[in-house]
């Protein structure tokens, strides 16, 4: 795929006709310092040099509360799909986080296509920014989601010293380039090298969490983690459904109907397979009634071989936000090293 | 989208978190990294949160009762009912005869505005807290003094009657990562819930011995390895007189080893965090070892010591400093003649300013009733004599989110705007006042509380001059010592500001009369061979109407109420097995007092002997002793001996 460099000082300009095209969704700071993939408005607005956003992309393909059909029940019952179409450029994100968004298009775009998300998503432009240091909760390296990428996005930025070096990985980030060629020229090998240099000054940056995904994997598949383990971590997950809601692969929803006058709405909730309730039936077995038995599901579905041959990955990305948002010690790192140590 | 930063509404942690708004809608929660408290992390109820604000349960318009049933009103003919029949009770038996609760899950504005109207404008000094029955302002204000990043430096946490894991997830969170750095952990709980099974050592809690026990290990501290240093402990050391280890173990049901073992950690820190939960105050001998909690702050030597007292409701500290509670005036007890002359100076001249009743009085002897946020009925141990009584108060004025089972009884019921759609501030467990703000407009015609109390009060022809919550806040911080020098401006920061107490009783004095007064833990007898506890830090959420409408956290608490729909009796499995009793299946559960019927449940982290009921579940039936505390009237359930039937 083609390589392009955009000068520095013409950055602002070629972000902001990217505005005029289509609503850009960026790492915005807000008021508390944190940082959060929002709506821009102006170049100005965009927080290039943030380190991880607060969410990662899903709350824009899969939204936490969202209405998806409405229906009216008079004389003819009469249902509508309520589907979200708008183009969108997500713009100088995570390569982890598009790396999320790959594994949540295995789940929705897959055998049975989801209208709700797909709508959205096949009108959304992933242009990722590459990493040049790692947040401390970090471990994308374990995830191969990052720093930088091979592929899997629509254009990666490094940030050089005198620009942008722009690699286009798929044929929506060239069409991009291809309206854009008056600002970009294509990429110089020392360009190139430079970008290089970067990636592996990048991969020195991680702090103290890992992920030792390929035991996890091995071990998950083949059902050698004993039950201990699996309640050990019990112990220390309080079952706050954090993790879950943070991670940029995490897909459980749930469906709820809100009546209004004679018809109303039906509205698709995030939910989490570590709750309690998510996986009871309606005559009140729960197939996964033990704590342990929903911990151990979930780390199934995240990372043994069977879930990453139909999705062409393992589901851990390494944003480690579920480290951040872990209201006591379950989070990926945690678990990976109890599986581990058996 | 939008991200509006404010408070999470539920517990006592006060957690920083983002409400996400499209489209005047919230449509999202996301949690706060940059808060001091969160860091980043928000349980399952603070996950939820915008579905409070989104609930399609939620009240919009005022109703008013014709006859049997509540009609929908316009907000003229509801606040002129409500002056109608408040002013009816007071001309017909004086105005004490109006009682008014606070709430908890109310701002500092809309609980200070309440306690401003019941007392300078209806003129009663009858205003409590819905939570009086089991939340000890007193004891507890008296002994906590940490904050919660003490935590963060602790090398040991002793955690006392407390799973923050369930209660306060935000407080665990901090006792989960101090594990991770190496602290150690010691619990005491009947319980040997998650955090216990990962202490270093656990004292398992005799019911009815809580104090006892406390004093057992103060007494190996004080008297034995002298942690006392220069304090005077004469009074103390009487007091612990009967409660040396080695001699108290049938009275306390600690072997002196554990107390030993205990001691041993407790020496070899630098710095120790005790944590206990307000719960352990809805018993008797619960709330004496709140007050000898006292005894730890007081030892002069060995490690540095904390208490950390956990609050499990959002502004319940900061309703109590707010005056929702019996006895105290806004920043002060009643009878502070200082206090006095400020709140005459803000609310225009005299006012009612004697003690007045606690909430359980309030709810037997008041003709009138006003509620704010709450269902005081079920937080009293005798929730179906309390109900009935509740059906014969002559006006019954409730101001809440939902119609709840108080509010269909209600003459009039206000509806109000929930903290996604109002202004103010909360004050959380550790004293932290921090701003909530307004992500949206309330729906249908739904009110701050405080603008209702605001309009109520000119309603009663005694105006309030505060146009804005940021108004009613800058009067509280006249009023209100410890919150002097505050305003919404100056909390924007994420954290908001840290504030001292106002009028906390003597920590060892108190100690030392609580110690002195406590009992031998309760015996199970043959005819009852188990001791039934009653335990407020089991399913209490399930049982508020501000969780249990939502769609996805709701279903998580109220799944207790579908599989254990006459209440909950936990048992350790072999005394299951003994009794050939089945986990979900209902048996007669029968007293001394009386029976009733519950569904089994088996967990290993109740000891064998004991059986534990959520103080909810206990508070429907008539099985458990209910007896009055000496010095309070206070109701509170008893540990009662129960025999279990054969399983039906």
């Amino acid at each position: 795929m083609n390589a392009y460099f955009l000068p520095r000082d013409r950055v602002d300009e070629l972000v902001g006709r990217l505005l005029r095209a289509a609503e850009v969704i960026a790492p915005k700071r807000v008021e508390t310092g944190d940082v959060f993939y929002s709506p821009v408005s102006s170049p100005g607005e965009v927080a290039w040099d943030y380190k991880t956003a607060v969410e990662p992309l899903k709350r824009f393909l899969l939204p936490q509360q969202e209405t998806v059909l409405r229906f009216s029940t008079g004389e003819k019952l009469r249902v509508e799909p309520v589907l979200e179409e708008k183009d969108r450029i997500f713009l100088a994100v995570r390569n982890c986080d598009v790396t999320g968004v790959n594994v949540l298009d295995a789940m929705f775009g897959g055998e049975i296509e989801d209208p709700y998300y797909m709508a959205r998503r096949r009108r959304a432009t992933f242009i990722s920014l590459a990493c040049l240091e790692a947040d401390e909760q970090c471990f994308c390296v374990c995830g191969d989601a990052g720093p930088f990428l091979k592929n899997g996005y629509d254009q990666q930025w490094t940030p050089l010293a005198e620009g942008m070096l722009i690699e286009v990985g798929s044929d929506k980030g060239q069409a991009l380039a291809d309206a854009h060629q008056d600002l970009l020229s294509p990429a110089e090998p020392d360009q190139v090298a430079e970008k290089l240099q970067l990636a592996k000054r990048a991969e020195e940056t991680f702090g103290e969490f890992r992920s030792y995904i390929a035991a996890a994997m091995r071990r998950l598949t083949l059902a050698e983690t004993p039950d201990e383990v699996w309640e050990r971590l019990a112990d220390h997950c309080v079952e706050c459904g954090g993790c879950t809601f943070l991670c940029p692969t995490c897909s459980c929803f749930t469906v709820t109907d809100r009546l209004e006058g004679d018809g109303g709405v039906r509205e698709r909730h995030w939910d989490a397979c570590l709750y309690n309730c998510y996986a009871r039936e309606a005559s009140g077995h729960n197939p996964r009634a033990e704590h342990s038995q929903r911990l151990r599901a979930r780390f199934f579905h995240k990372l043994s071989h069977q879930w990453a041959q139909r999705n062409g990955r393992h589901a851990c990305v390494g944003c480690g936000r579920c480290v951040v948002g872990c209201q006591a010690w379950a989070h990926m790192s945690a678990a990976t090293e109890a599986i581990r140590r058996g | 989208m939008a991200e509006i930063a404010t408070i999470c509404p539920y517990c006592g942690c006060g957690c920083g978190l983002y409400l996400h708004v499209a489209n005047s809608r919230v449509v999202g929660t996301a949690p706060m990294r940059a808060h001091p408290v969160s860091r980043g992390r928000l349980c399952l109820k603070g996950w939820h949160a915008h579905e409070l604000a989104d609930s399609p349960d939620r009240l919009t318009r005022p109703l008013v009762r014709r006859g049997d049933e509540l009609q929908e009103a316009s907000w003229e003919e509801a606040v002129s009912e409500v002056v109608r029949g408040l002013q009816g009770v007071i001309e017909r038996a004086g105005p004490q005869a109006v009682g008014v609760l606070g709430s908890a899950r109310c701002s500092n504005e809309d609980n200070y505005l309440l306690v401003r109207f019941a007392r300078a404008v209806v003129g009663t000094q009858n205003i409590d807290s819905g939570l009086a029955a089991y939340s000890l302002p007193e004891q507890i204000a008296a002994v906590s003094d940490a904050r919660i990043a003490d935590l963060d430096d602790a090398d040991l946490i002793f955690l006392v009657g407390a799973e923050p894991g369930e209660e306060e997830p935000a407080v665990g969170a901090h006792i989960y990562r101090a594990l991770q750095r190496g602290a150690k952990l010691v619990t005491a709980s009947v319980r040997r819930h998650a955090l216990a099974r990962l202490a270093a050592l656990h004292l398992p809690l005799k019911p009815g011995a809580e104090a006892a026990a406390l004093g057992s290990l103060l007494y190996e501290l004080v008297v034995e390895r002298k942690l006392a240093g220069d304090a005077d402990v004469t009074d103390l050391t009487a007091a612990l007189a009967d409660l040396k280890p080695a001699g108290a173990e049938g009275k306390t049901g600690l072997a002196a080893a554990l107390v030993s073992g205990a001691a041993d950690l407790w020496q070899a820190a630098e710095k120790v965090v005790v944590v206990f939960s307000s719960a352990l105050a809805a018993s008797v001998e619960g709330a004496r070892a709140v007050s000898a909690m006292g005894a730890f702050r007081a030892l002069g030597a060995g490690p540095r010591v904390a208490v950390l007292g956990l609050l499990g409701r959002c502004n319940l500290r900061g309703s109590w400093d707010m005056g929702v509670r019996r006895g105290f005036l806004p920043g002060a007890p009643a009878g502070d003649l200082a206090a006095e002359g400020r709140l005459k100076a803000a609310w225009g001249g005299d006012f009612a300013s004697g003690e007045g009743l606690p909430a359980w009085e309030i709810l037997d002897q008041c003709q009138a009733l006003y509620v704010m946020g709450d269902d005081p009925s079920r937080n009293l141990p005798d929730w179906a004599a309390r109900r009935a009584r509740l059906e014969q108060v002559k006006f019954l004025v409730v101001q809440d989110l939902f119609l709840s089972p108080l509010a269909e009884l209600a003459h009039v019921v206000l509806p109000a705007a929930s903290f996604a759609e109002k202004d103010g501030t909360v004050t959380n467990l550790e004293g932290r006042v921090q701003l909530v703000r307004a992500a949206v407009k309330a729906p249908g015609e739904a009110r701050e509380d405080w603008r209702i109390i605001a309009e109520l009060s000119r309603a009663f022809g005694k105006p309030v001059s505060p146009q804005s919550a940021a108004d009613v806040f800058a009067e509280i911080s006249q009023a209100v010592p410890a919150y002097a020098g505050l305003s919404h401006h100056s909390l924007q920061a994420a954290g908001g500001a840290e504030i001292g107490r106002d009028g906390a009783a003597d920590a060892l004095a108190g100690a030392i009369s609580a110690l002195r007064a406590a009992e031998d833990g309760a015996q199970a007898a043959e005819q009852f061979p188990l001791l039934l506890v009653a335990d407020p830090t089991l399913g209490t959420w399930a049982e508020e109407v501000s969780v249990s409408h939502l769609p996805v956290a709701g279903r998580e608490f109220t799944v207790t109420g579908k599989d254990y729909p006459d209440g909950m009796l936990v048992l350790n499995p072999a005394d299951g097995r003994k009794n050939d009793l089945r986990p979900g299946r209902p048996v007669e559960v029968a007293s001394a007092h009386g029976a009733g019927r519950m569904q089994v449940k088996f967990s290993p982290e109740v000891p064998e002997g004991i059986a534990v009921t959520p103080y909810h579940h206990a508070a429907r039936h008539r099985i458990m002793n209910i007896v009055a505390e000496v010095e309070t009237g206070r109701p509170v359930f008893a540990p009662t001996p129960v025999s279990v039937g054969a399983g039906k």
